[in-house]
């Protein structure tokens, strides 16, 4: 473990599953994708901490919180809720949301939300990563392995995109 | 400089390298475009920022840890504490006044013994370089 690594589940689930959630949340817009995910990534690090190596732990949190967020988006290919990567451009805005999604949206910046929904899936992580997990550009390329120098130029785009789509 | 482009999102995140943070103060000093292009950015970041922090539903992740309760030390507990560093004043005081080098070696020992105590790394008895010098003892 690096100093200052959780050495436990429950102290992950406790400290980052805030994190976590609200991640899950901004990424796919909706309360039960987002529960749902945040339970996954919790099993999922529950399941990988034993083998956990020394080195930047929130990278390796987020890099698995990605990976399950791909893997989570792929198996509900069937009955989409949330654009896969390669999908966003296919993106249905203009679909009728959940009545849970629209409680949810209601007082929390729907506008916004929506706004990074209509981003690119690479644009939407890295700017979601940044802007309200508040990772560095370089944990932010260890987890969706990427070189700082993408991240950079995807977080740029993804802001001149949601300046667009807010104004 | 030609204009920053993506380097701007960088710049607004403390992201850049000192050399090029300067770069770009010096071009968006003389850049009206530039200037501009980094209010829109800005403002599109405090957007994502200002979406409220989301509370997970209840049950999916444990909640975060209570900082511990701090017991109140019991009346009696104080006044045995108390008994015994009179006593201890009472011994100092037989045993003769204290030099100030007595007195600063004292708090050196005591600062020293607590450093080795929480570090697991160090073994008693061990040199540490770091001990501050002995006012004047040198």
């Amino acid at each position: 473990m690096s100093e200052g690594a959780p050495t436990s589940w429950e102290e992950v689930a406790r400290t980052y599953g805030r994190k976590i959630y609200n991640f899950a949340y901004r990424l796919t817009g909706n309360p039960d994708d987002a529960a749902d995910l945040t339970q996954e990534v919790l099993l999922r690090v529950r399941k990988g901490l034993a083998g956990y190596r020394p080195g930047s732990f929130d990278g390796w949190l987020w890099r698995i919180t990605r990976n399950a967020f791909i893997d989570e988006v792929r198996r509900k290919k069937r009955r989409p809720t949330v654009p896969l990567p390669d999908e966003v451009d296919r993106l249905d805005a203009g679909s009728a949301p959940e009545p849970s999604e629209v409680l949810a949206s209601v007082r929390l910046g729907d506008d916004i939300q929506q706004a990074l929904l209509e981003l690119p899936y690479e644009f939407r992580e890295c700017v979601v990563l940044c802007d309200v997990v508040g990772l560095s550009y370089e944990e932010i390329a260890g987890a969706v392995a990427a070189p700082i120098g993408t991240v950079r130029s995807r977080i740029h785009r993804g802001r001149k995109m949601l300046k667009e789509l807010l104004s | 400089m030609s204009h920053p482009g993506e380097l701007l999102s960088a710049f607004l995140d403390g992201e850049l390298s000192p050399a090029e943070h300067r770069k770009v103060m010096r071009h968006l000093a003389a850049c009206e475009a530039c200037t501009t292009e980094l209010a829109d950015l800005q403002r599109a970041r405090a957007a994502v920022r200002s979406l409220i922090v989301l509370e997970p539903p209840p049950g999916l992740v444990p909640a975060p840890e209570r900082p511990p309760i701090r017991r109140r030390v019991p009346v009696w507990v104080a006044a045995a504490a108390a008994a015994v560093l009179a006593l201890f004043i009472g011994v100092s005081a037989i045993a003769g006044p204290r030099t100030a080098l007595e007195v600063r070696l004292d708090e050196i020992s005591t600062q020293y013994g607590a450093r080795t105590s929480l570090d697991p790394n160090v073994t008693p008895g061990q040199v540490i370089p770091a001990i501050p010098s002995i006012g004047g003892a040198e």
